[in-house]
Formats: structure tokens, C-alpha cells, sequence
């Protein structure tokens, strides 16, 4: 979706245990969720 | 691109209202996802910035990674928080941007919106204003900001094109875009997609 939209440079962090001894635990082990921090860019100058 | 939306905005909207409005006013109940200064830690937020806040403005925070892992921000910038909550990120932000920055966050729910002008005030952040608006109609003027943060927020829009559109609207060319989110790594099944319950837990 980022790229579609036209960001560049994208980055993503490593994975954060979120829900790690949350409520939701066992739901986000099902799928395998995730945190993670996403950066891009917007092209251009200012 | 195909933009069919798989669950009612309107109705989406609702469910995420009814969620957060406990989380403004219970921050330490039972939800299912972790809340307040343990999430904080559990994310690497900058412990001390963190301890010297009062309990208000870290209490209901409830996002899910840190926006500011991977580039903090720079003395001055404008930054816009797109679905702010109780404000704990804009506080962040506030910070490491300075009394040269400028800090607008955006969030639908208008107990959020009362408690994180509550926080600015008694931190005495006068950078950081907070606007009532939706993701997908942000109150803010066409590329604005030098930097876009949310956190746990875009996940929970059902017209996700639409508010990476208003995203990158607000940023001005050369801008930033950085956010928390979660990502699956085994795929969701397509009935449980349009199920509005499992896209609020």
C-alpha cells in the first residue's frame, strides 16, 4: 500500500512482541501478529 | 487496485469508539492488548521521558510498536499524530521536537481529545494542540507537515487507501511517514476479514 500510494525508501523494524502476555495473546499467536515500526518517504523537496 | 472495503466504515467506526472510550476511561481494565507505562516499556520508549510524565498522559496509551524507533525526530519540526488517543506520542514528540516545533493530533473520539489537552496543559507543552477529525478527512492543510506519526491506528481504518491518501496530502514533498502498526504473518482467513469484532480483537 505505502508504494502504491508513492512513498519511497520504505523501512521496517524488527518485529515487538505486542501482545506478549496480553488478553489477546493467544489470538495474535494464531496469526502471527506483530508490532512493527514503518518508515518512508514522501519524494520531493521541500 | 482493488478497493473493495471488507467491513463498514461507519460501523467499524463504532465498534473502535466503544473500545477506545474504555480505554479513556478504564485504562487499566481488561482489554486484550497491554496499556499505559508497562506497554511503554515493553516498546523501548525512552524510560526517563517516560517516568517524568504524570500518570494521565501515559495511562491510555495503547499503541503497538514505537513511530519513533527508526528516526527520532529533529529540533523543530511539524509534525501531525494521526489518531493520537490520549496524546502519549504527541507528548513524545513534543519532546524531542522542542518549543520550536509544532505538534497537531488528530483523534475522533472526544474523550481522548479532552484528556490529552488535559495532559499538554499540565505539562505545559504549548506545541502540541489536538483536533477532533477523522484519518480519512484529517483536519490539516495540504502538506503541512514535515513528518506524519500514528501508531496502532491505520490498522483499525476500513478505507485504507483513502487514509494513506489523506497521509500523504498533509505531508509536504521531502516529508515523513512513520508509524506503528501490526502485520500478520500467517494470512487471516477471508471470513474472519469481514468480521468487525476480530478487526477491534
Amino acid at each position: 500500500m505505502l508504494a502504491e500510494v508513492g512513498f519511497v525508501d520504505i523501512q521496517i523494524s524488527p518485529p515487538y512482541d505486542t501482545f506478549g502476555g496480553a488478553r489477546g495473546e493467544k489470538k495474535a499467536r494464531l496469526f502471527e501478529v506483530y508490532g512493527h515500526t514503518f518508515l518512508a518517504h514522501k519524494p520531493g523537496s521541500p | 487496485m482493488n478497493n473493495e472495503l471488507l467491513v463498514d466504515p461507519a460501523a467499524l467506526r463504532e465498534e473502535v469508539k466503544s473500545k477506545y472510550r474504555e480505554v479513556a476511561h478504564n485504562p487499566n481494565g481488561e482489554h486484550h492488548f497491554h496499556t499505559g507505562r508497562p506497554l511503554a516499556r515493553r516498546l523501548g520508549y525512552e524510560a526517563a521521558l517516560v517516568d517524568a510524565m504524570p500518570d494521565a498522559a501515559v495511562e491510555s496509551f495503547a499503541g503497538v510498536a514505537n513511530p519513533f524507533a527508526l528516526r527520532p525526530l529533529a529540533t523543530g519540526e511539524k509534525v501531525v499524530d494521526a489518531g493520537s488517543g490520549a496524546g502519549f506520542d504527541c507528548f513524545v514528540a513534543g519532546h524531542q521536537v522542542g518549543p520550536q516545533g509544532k505538534i497537531v493530533g488528530v483523534d475522533m473520539l472526544p474523550e481522548m481529545l479532552e484528556k490529552s489537552r488535559r495532559s499538554a496543559e499540565l505539562m505545559g507543552l504549548t506545541q502540541v494542540e489536538f483536533r477532533e477529525g477523522l484519518l480519512e478527512k484529517i483536519p490539516v492543510d495540504d502538506g503541512w507537515a514535515d513528518v506524519v506519526i500514528s501508531n496502532g491506528v491505520l490498522n483499525l481504518c476500513a478505507d485504507k487507501r483513502q487514509t494513506f491518501d489523506e497521509l500523504w496530502r498533509i505531508l509536504r514533498p521531502g516529508g515523513t511517514l512513520q508509524f506503528g502498526d501490526i502485520a500478520n504473518g500467517k494470512p487471516v482467513p477471508a471470513g474472519a476479514l469481514r468480521d468487525i469484532d476480530l478487526w477491534t480483537g
